[in-house]
């Protein structure tokens, strides 16, 4: 397959685009407020569509595709789980953590806690989780790089490399509000133009549907009901329920949007800006739905590769592509969505597609790294250990901040160890069950004790990561409860149980510590919450 | 625990899992749901795809948005 110029010519403009608005606020982020949370100045719409982008990554827009593609319908309610997710944030988190209006994501847990080693104990799973995105980032860039350009996937990765860190090192949280706003219209028009020509080549849904069922009989079948299931993960409830679940609280409470929510007008415009993020997600979401159903049977009927001697179905055409092009791990199954656009044969479709790709992967880069490097930077250096560097010169702190997380991540990506999607829910099973609790219930629990978060932080983040990768390497699948039988072995996605059990943790160990001081709980639980007419904490 | 949170969230909340696991709950019991034909397409299209992926989720961010700056209003008048 050759380069197309209209391909190029549409990632050209994608990138025009964005380093002109990185150029034109390049003035606006001179001082550490802007710097940090873009001034607080970002309205409801614009708020939205970069919340839209930066929550959702090349795990979206490339791995849930891919897993729809290889476990068949009953995958769609993880899609459904993401979006419907999206508006427990509102009233949850979204509006009282603006009402607090911190800096950084550590803040409140310093903050409610009362003690600095708060930030220390939260920054762990953070920076895992935030190695990993940034990891999993790197790599769609470098798929798109690669479906544009046709290099080899280490060159891929490099280029990816160069690019978020030119647009970060310009920009900081105001070029990558305003950019990533755009960023996000762009990859819900590349889902949902890409959806309708998939529906318009087979002359509608049902059409769809009959060439599915053609293509893979048990697509649509579910547990219980059907004789041979969609995929023997999907052979019980918990596979379907489990799915449904490892995504669902990240809008409430992942790092990389609660960030987003200090940088809004108000709190006003902090509820809005969820409305507007559902609207812009919720239709990128219809159309990788539709991509992922169509994807196994547009590459097997349509796929230029096809006709390649060795070529004899999607799996041996990915194989293809990971021997011509070098793309090394799992991550050649992530570029089955990208084979299916191919498949269809419309340079123009592929040109809008990787603009979306892009913007999708650089817009979740970024945000991260500007969690990792005030995380490192502020809050580590300066909060921490005492130094006055970051507070005299933030941008240039940030900046090295920005250079050590990617260079980190540039090396993860030359190998990933699995598929995007599964690298983003192990981040986001970790953060959820450990940092999750002390968040959530410290908002609306006055019961929350320091030593509850500590221990909750410590000891799920051991919990969940030994158990995921327990799975991942024994059991052969992260999505096995880690304490399966082999020979019998139960659907657990991503050990999303760990989840709730880090609540009941959380509560049960709050229950049996010392709370924390009357002034703490006032001013960081009962005065964020939306109907501050309530009384004081002793006479609650 | 919750303490002040607006009673229109446990509402959304109860619209959101109802509806995803009610029609889960169906699925699992009732053989080829997903493809029986409703509104001139399989089912799974309209129940999942259109109404759980993204018209619960809206209307149900709406609401919570919505109620909450009424409820600033009315008490903002209250005040003055």
């Amino acid at each position: 397959m050759n380069v197309n110029p209209i391909v190029i010519l549409g990632a050209v403009l994608y990138f025009a685009v964005i380093f002109y608005i990185g150029w034109y606020s390049r003035k606006a982020s001179m001082d550490a407020s802007d710097y940090y949370v873009a001034g607080r100045k970002v309205g409801a719409f614009v708020n939205g569509s970069a919340l839209a982008a930066t929550y959702f990554s090349p795990a979206s827009f490339l791995g849930l595709p891919a897993f729809i593609f290889l476990l068949g319908y009953p995958f769609w309610w993880a899609l459904t789980g993401i979006i419907a997710g999206l508006p427990i944030a509102t009233l949850l988190t979204a509006a009282p953590l603006r009402k607090y209006a911190p800096t950084s994501f550590t803040d409140y847990y310093a903050d409610r806690y009362d003690t600095k080693w708060m930030r220390l104990i939260a920054a762990i799973p953070t920076f895992i989780a935030g190695i990993a995105y940034v990891t999993l980032s790197i790599i769609g860039t470098a798929l798109f790089m690669l479906a544009i350009l046709k290099v080899d996937f280490a060159v891929s990765v490099i280029i990816a490399t160069v690019v978020i860190y030119v647009y970060i090192y310009y920009g900081g949280m105001v070029a990558t509000t305003f950019s990533t706003a755009f960023q996000g219209v762009a990859m819900t028009v590349a889902s949902v133009t890409a959806a309708i020509y998939v529906i318009a080549n087979y002359g509608g849904l049902n059409g769809l549907t009959e060439a599915v069922l053609a293509n893979s009989p048990t697509f649509f079948n579910l547990p219980y009901v059907a004789e041979k299931a969609s995929h023997p993960i999907m052979s019980m409830w918990s596979g379907v329920v489990g799915f449904f679940f490892v995504w669902h609280f990240g809008f409430s409470a992942m790092p990389y949007t609660v960030v987003r929510f200090f940088t809004s007008q108000d709190i006003k415009s902090a509820r809005r800006s969820v409305f507007w993020a559902v609207i812009i997600g919720g239709a990128m979401y219809c159309g990788l739905v539709i991509i992922g159903t169509g994807a196994r049977v547009l590459i097997e009927s349509m796929h230029p590769l096809m006709q390649l001697e060795n070529v004899t179905s999607a799996i041996t055409l990915l194989a293809h592509m990971k021997t011509t092009y070098g793309v090394a791990g799992a991550a050649v199954t992530d570029y089955s969505m990208i084979a299916a656009v191919e498949a269809l044969k419309s340079p123009f479709l592929l040109a809008v597609v990787a603009a979306g790709g892009l913007a999708i992967s650089m817009a979740t880069a970024a945000g991260w790294v500007m969690v990792l490097n005030i995380l490192m930077g502020r809050d580590m250096m300066g909060k921490v250990m005492g130094s006055k560097l970051p507070e005299e010169k933030p941008v240039l702190i940030t900046r090295i901040m920005t250079t050590v997380v990617l260079l980190i991540s540039m090396g993860l990506s030359f190998s990933p160890p699995a598929l995007v999607l599964d690298i983003s829910g192990a981040a986001f099973i970790v953060i959820l069950c450990s940092v999750g609790p002390p968040l959530v219930l410290g908002i609306w629990w006055t019961r929350a004790t320091t030593t509850a978060a500590a221990l909750n932080i410590i000891v799920m983040t051991f919990c969940s990561t030994y158990a995921w990768l327990f799975a991942h390497y024994k059991l052969g699948s992260a999505h096995w409860f880690f304490l399966s039988d082999a020979a019998n072995k139960i659907s657990a996605p991503h050990q999303f149980y760990w989840v709730f059990i880090g609540f009941i943790f959380f509560i049960v160990v709050s229950l049996i510590t010392k709370p924390c001081s009357d002034d703490v709980i006032q001013k960081y639980s009962l005065d964020i919450r939306p109907q501050t007419e309530l009384k004081k904490y002793k006479s609650l | 625990m919750f303490k002040g949170m607006p009673k229109i969230f446990w509402i959304g909340m109860g619209l959101i899992y109802g509806w995803c696991f009610l029609f889960m709950f169906l699925e699992m019991t009732i053989p080829g749901l997903p493809l029986k034909i409703f509104l001139g397409v399989p089912a799974a299209f309209i129940y999942n795809w259109m109404f759980a992926l993204w018209f619960i989720p809206i209307l149900v961010s709406y609401l919570f948005f919505s109620f909450e700056e009424r409820r600033e209003a009315q008490k903002e008048k209250e005040v003055k």
